[in-house]
């Protein structure tokens, strides 16, 4: 069943193995080229004393490359869910040939199980290899641009491309279960595919621990710092606060010192009606009229030094959404007919 | 169920596809011999019935066991069923040797000198991509794959239908020849009378999903002191009168 189960993927895992082989070499050129860039402005840098702006710019060289390879590999579970896990079951199942496999003194749970498994495990290899080579190319930059949590960035890193590979393989062969052909079935996978990879950043890693509070109280200079003034509905709130070393998951509207939200008359008076003091800050006047006001924030926040434990969280949860997604595939395909 | 004898038993078998019914209150109770044919009209129910005997389908109502259990009840039941479906499916894209290698590796009971030798004797190139095959030839592999796991009942849907006379003459054979290598049963199913009146030796008239005749050919022929042709013509009227 083992070698069954690989001579039925065995095209697909070398068509799979070149496109990873192009990245990689892709991959590696770039790792070479950040530490040999790196150690150029080292050795400039020691002449003048200014590493710290050195290094700057090297994360400015290589940052939106590196984002863009991020967001390329960030596509490689959707393509493993489209066409490896989504031909697995419905091309059997559309070519008839299960009726073929079905028949063989394997029960077709065995039979799912052991194909199933074939194919998670090298997609789970394939992410594991491209995960780690950018993580590796991207290391000089990553520590020292302190943009661990980057939903692009963290997303292809490390442990999580392995864990969402095997969801992607699993969810695939699921989706060809139900929709029994090839080509709606991968269709159907990319999309769905691609929603977990928007929910799983956006409303689930925020969450996966406990974030740390900050009250931060909106000093002048603190409002003139952000990089908006606006209402969020209809409630005042300050746009782009950032904290250096952490990933900033929620900010509050602006809050009265008894905790309650700011009137939005007060603040449109301040933003419109602010008395003249000659301030000249970001938003000058405005700053002024609503520091007066003893206004604070509250943000929530993920510190960089979590990065491992959330990888690890993610990956468990990938895991163990595939092992609830392959149980299910079990059940189904004892009643599956036709 | 007890142990029985019957290479199938179905008792108020019904089988459903949504609303259609494509099978209704089927009763059968088939000793083993040595082939058993299926005939009826396009959209009797014969490939459903087949569909069902194999575990491929399961049934909307009733009962079905297939050499005492339930069909497909697991590994060691499903080595001892033999089935070629419909239109004889293979992998395309595998060569026949690797077909030859799929069914030594997916069954304990694999017999490669009957596989090889019924392959050699079709005459099928063992580095051909099934997918090249003839209708024919395809035909063969699949019924090369089904015996050589050493079955105690073939199954086999309409298995000669798309084959012009001479494979069907040779597939015919070939299929004659290794159930009496294997000393297994067969079931059969066809739309050419003349097929099951050369293999068959028990029948199963099969027309609107309702069993409409039963028994051993001799003995119907027998008793009804017609030929089989008539007696099936017979039959097949009354049901759709």
């Amino acid at each position: 069943m083992i070698w069954m189960s690989w001579r039925q993927f065995r095209a697909q895992a070398i068509a799979g193995v070149l496109v990873l082989g192009a990245l990689a070499a892709y991959l590696v050129i770039t790792g070479l080229d950040i530490r040999a860039a790196r150690e150029g402005y080292t050795a400039q840098c020691q002449a003048t004393g200014d590493c710290a702006a050195a290094m700057l710019r090297l994360v400015g060289d290589y940052r939106t490359r590196l984002l863009l390879l991020a967001g390329v590999l960030g596509l490689v579970p959707v393509l493993i869910g489209m066409f490896w896990g989504a031909p697995l079951i419905a091309r059997e199942l559309e070519e008839g040939t299960h009726r073929l496999a079905w028949n063989q003194s394997v029960t077709r749970r065995r039979w799912l199980a052991v194909r199933l498994g074939t194919v998670i495990l090298a997609a789970m290899l394939l992410a594991a290899a491209a995960g780690t080579l950018l993580s590796w190319a991207a290391s000089p930059v990553d520590a020292i641009a302190g943009d661990r949590f980057g939903t692009v960035n963290f997303g292809a890193r490390a442990l999580s491309p392995i864990g969402q590979a095997a969801f992607a393989t699993v969810l695939g062969a699921v989706t060809g279960l139900f929709l029994r052909r090839t080509l709606p079935a991968m269709a159907g996978t990319g999309l769905l595919v691609l929603v977990v990879l928007f929910v799983m950043p956006n409303a689930i890693r925020p969450h996966l621990m406990p974030a740390r509070h900050e009250t931060r109280p909106m000093t002048v200079e603190a409002i003139d710092a952000a990089h908006g003034l606006g209402t969020l509905g209809s409630a005042p709130v300050l746009k782009g606060i950032e904290i250096p070393g952490v990933w900033v998951t929620s900010v509050s509207e602006l809050l009265t010192a008894d905790g309650r939200p700011l009137d939005p008359k007060i603040f449109d008076d301040c933003l419109m009606r602010a008395p003249k003091t000659g301030a000249t800050g970001t938003f000058g006047d405005s700053s002024v009229c609503l520091a007066a006001r003893d206004l604070h924030l509250d943000i929530a926040y993920q510190p960089n030094e979590r990065f491992w434990t959330f990888q690890c969280l993610e990956t468990a949860l990938y895991l163990l959404l595939t092992a609830l997604v392959g149980a299910l595939a079990l059940w189904r395909i004892r009643h599956t007919s036709r | 169920m007890a142990k029985s004898h019957a290479v199938l038993r179905a008792s108020a078998l019904d089988k459903r596809y949504g609303r259609r019914s494509a099978l209704s209150g089927v009763d059968l109770d088939v000793p083993a011999r040595r082939i058993i044919g299926l005939v009826g009209p396009n959209g009797a129910g014969k490939s459903t019935l087949l569909q069902l005997a194999c575990g491929l389908i399961e049934p909307s109502a009733g009962t079905l066991t297939v050499l005492g259990a339930r069909p497909a009840a697991g590994a060691a039941h499903l080595a001892r069923v033999g089935f070629v479906a419909q239109d004889a499916p293979v992998y395309g894209g595998l060569t026949v040797a690797d077909h030859l290698r799929m069914g030594a590796r997916m069954n304990p009971g694999w017999d490669d000198a009957l596989a090889r030798h019924r392959i050699g004797q079709a005459g099928l190139p063992l580095t051909q991509r099934a997918g090249r095959l003839s209708g024919g030839q395809r035909a063969q592999l699949a019924l090369t794959l089904a015996a050589a796991k050493r079955p105690e009942l073939l199954i086999l849907d309409e298995p000669a239908a798309a084959l012009d006379p001479l494979a069907r003459d040779g597939f015919l054979r070939g299929l004659l020849e290794s159930v009496a290598e294997l000393g297994a049963a067969a079931i059969l199913s066809s739309h050419l009378l003349a097929d099951v009146e050369r293999v068959c030796d028990y029948l199963i008239v099969l027309a609107g999903g309702r069993v409409r005749l039963a028994g051993d050919v001799r003995e119907l022929c027998a008793n009804h002191g017609a030929p089989l042709e008539d007696l099936v013509l017979t039959s097949l009227r009354e049901a759709s009168s």
